[in-house]
């Protein structure tokens, strides 16, 4: 390992051990601390977040998916400035999902997927990280770093493609990952569908909000996931559109699923309504703009490729 | 063409400062603000905010789309926590309610309540200063900070050359985007489609989403081919980065980071302590006996 590396992974992990410590010291000096009421969590879980990316660049280093030349450092900008002002836009202006937190349908998440799947995962990963960043500051939505790193880690794993010599083998791996996911998230919204705090976290006044997600939101990620198994077996001969959307969908579950997780320490949440009332809302309706757009950009930047032929 | 935020200089508080410092400033301040939900702590960072935007310089008309898109965004959410306590819970565990109005009506099986309870008035009057106080410091960044500036400030924070650049270019291009995403609407208007008027299920509107998010993407990427060029021409990422520009810190400067700083060092001991905690004003306790 070269020294800018070991430099990197002593970083982070110093950045780890200092929130490390001032959970300990903090549990010294008020025993009765809840750090999820500090603020500080967020920021261990960005500290997490960038292990994970540092980890596995550090594992396939020699790959050329992580050159960062000229054309990428335009690309990473082009995205993560299209994810704002998306994000901006159908934040602000189209809906929230119902859900336990702020959760929007953002169509936007397209953006990052397709960045990282055609110009690999760094662009990816900057241009999920940095245009959530930016699109929630134009929206006024607050903080949320630990969510620009789940939307980061969407672009990251869409781009994580390239290190794979095989693409199709890649796509079924990740086909059967993805339907784990979904399954997994789905049965857990059945074994908790009666649970009446999905929504709005308010259980026991028997107020305003206090209903579960609807069925369609519940099988949302399973909806999802067909509809990537049907542009699977449509578009099979045109294996760019499927990588594409498959390596997509899989980004989705892990980025979002990271975020969500991470609200289990952050914001309190037992691990059901993390998941129910915060993943499917979020990752379902993801994943079906995953099915749609992303196939429709990879066709238009082919073209477009054919056109200019760069 | 690039569109740029409309940034001129002005005589203003956050203009005296070297952008970095400024930048500095401002992460310690949202880090100070996430830190705290006592209405009284959140109204000292409020004031902070306030006395920023109006040393700005900065006109009503410059900001005022910005402003009203942004308040009534915060409005609205403020109001959906006020009526339904979302989130709250992470921080109160008992409601003294004030009132309770309960529809006549039911909507499958389920009759509408709506409930004011004296920590459900705190929380979301808290949640609306401090997302405002967010918002107020963040909005005068693009009306600040001189565009020619963006990259040698982010490579003053320590980025690498090339992410700092990512990032300068990122903020070049928000305008521009956001026009071209203005214009590429009113040219499919102009064909018939209305972004109002979408309808059907949720496949159907994805579907028809992509007029708009489609046409967008691929110009940039089109259009990007000359910036690539034009970097590539000036040996971009061949060696170690100059800047026309450079920035130096001065007193005032080093002062503005020291108080950041300090002050974040002081909301953290605060918050470790257990001072800053979700608080509820007595008088609102009170009506609710």
């Amino acid at each position: 390992m070269d020294k800018r590396l070991r430099s990197i992974l002593f970083s982070l992990i110093g950045v780890l051990v200092f929130f490390l410590l001032i959970v300990w010291i903090g549990g010294l000096i008020n025993p009765n601390l809840q750090l999820d009421e500090t603020g500080v969590l967020r920021f261990v879980f960005v500290g997490i977040g960038l292990l994970i990316v540092f980890v596995i660049y550090a594992l396939t280093r020699t790959s050329p998916v992580w050159e960062v030349g000229t054309r990428e450092v335009v690309y990473m900008a082009i995205g993560a400035a299209l994810y704002a002002v998306l994000s901006f836009l159908f934040n602000g202006t189209v809906f929230a999902v119902p859900s336990v937190s702020q959760v929007a349908l953002r169509p936007a998440i397209a953006i990052p997927m397709f960045f990282g799947y055609a110009f690999g995962p760094v662009v990816g990963f900057f241009s999920g990280a940095v245009g959530n960043m930016f699109g929630d500051a134009l929206t006024g939505f607050g903080l949320s770093p630990q969510w620009s790193i789940g939307n980061g880690l969407v672009g990251f794993v869409a781009g994580l493609v390239h290190l794979f010599k095989d693409k199709k083998r890649s796509v079924d791996a990740v086909l059967i990952a993805s339907a784990l996911l979904a399954a997994l998230a789905t049965v857990i919204f059945f074994v908790n569908r009666n649970v009446p705090n999905m929504m709005f976290f308010d259980p026991e006044a028997g107020i305003f909000g206090d209903a579960t997600i609807s069925l369609f939101a519940g099988l949302s990620a399973v909806v999802g996931f067909v509809l990537v198994l049907l542009v699977r077996f449509l578009f099979g001969q045109n294996l760019d559109v499927v990588a594409a959307v498959t390596w997509s969908l899989l980004g989705n579950f892990l980025g979002i699923g990271f975020a969500a997780i991470s609200d289990i320490w952050i914001n309190g949440y037992p691990p059901a309504v993390a998941i129910v009332g915060e993943f499917l809302p979020a990752a379902g309706p993801n994943a079906i703009f995953a099915a749609i757009l992303v196939p429709l950009l990879v066709v238009a930047f082919a073209s477009v490729q054919r056109q200019t032929g760069r | 063409m690039l569109v740029t935020w409309r940034y001129r200089p002005r005589k203003s508080l956050i203009q005296s400062f070297d952008p970095r410092a400024w930048i500095i400033f401002f992460l310690c301040y949202i880090a100070c603000t996430v830190l705290f939900w006592d209405l009284r702590y959140l109204l000292v960072l409020f004031a902070m905010a306030l006395v920023a935007v109006f040393t700005s310089g900065i006109k009503w008309h410059e900001m005022r789309r910005a402003w009203l898109f942004i308040g009534g965004f915060i409005l609205f959410f403020s109001f959906l926590t006020l009526l339904t306590g979302r989130g709250g819970i992470e921080l109160y565990k008992e409601e003294h309610i004030i009132r309770r109005l309960t529809a006549g009506f039911t909507l499958l099986g389920w009759r509408p309540t709506l409930v004011l309870s004296a920590e459900r008035i705190a929380y979301a009057v808290a949640m609306m200063v401090r997302v405002f106080s967010l918002a107020s410091m963040t909005i005068l960044i693009p009306y600040s900070l001189n565009p020619a500036l963006y990259g040698v400030t982010f490579r003053g924070l320590g980025l690498p050359d090339k992410v700092a650049y990512g990032m300068d270019l990122t903020m070049r291009f928000i305008p521009s985007f956001g026009r071209d995403f203005q214009l590429t609407m009113d040219a499919q208007r102009a064909r018939g489609y209305e972004l109002e008027k979408i309808s059907g299920g949720l496949f159907a509107q994805v579907r028809k989403l992509a007029p708009l998010i489609v046409p967008v993407t691929i110009h940039a990427i089109v259009a990007s081919e000359d910036i690539i060029d034009a970097m590539d021409l000036r040996a971009f990422g061949v060696g170690p980065r100059t800047w026309v520009d450079e920035l130096h810190y001065r007193p005032r400067d080093r002062a503005l980071i020291a108080f950041g700083v300090g002050m974040l060092l002081v909301c953290i001991a605060l918050s470790l302590w257990g001072f800053g905690k979700f608080w509820v004003p007595d008088f609102l306790l009170r009506l609710a006996q």
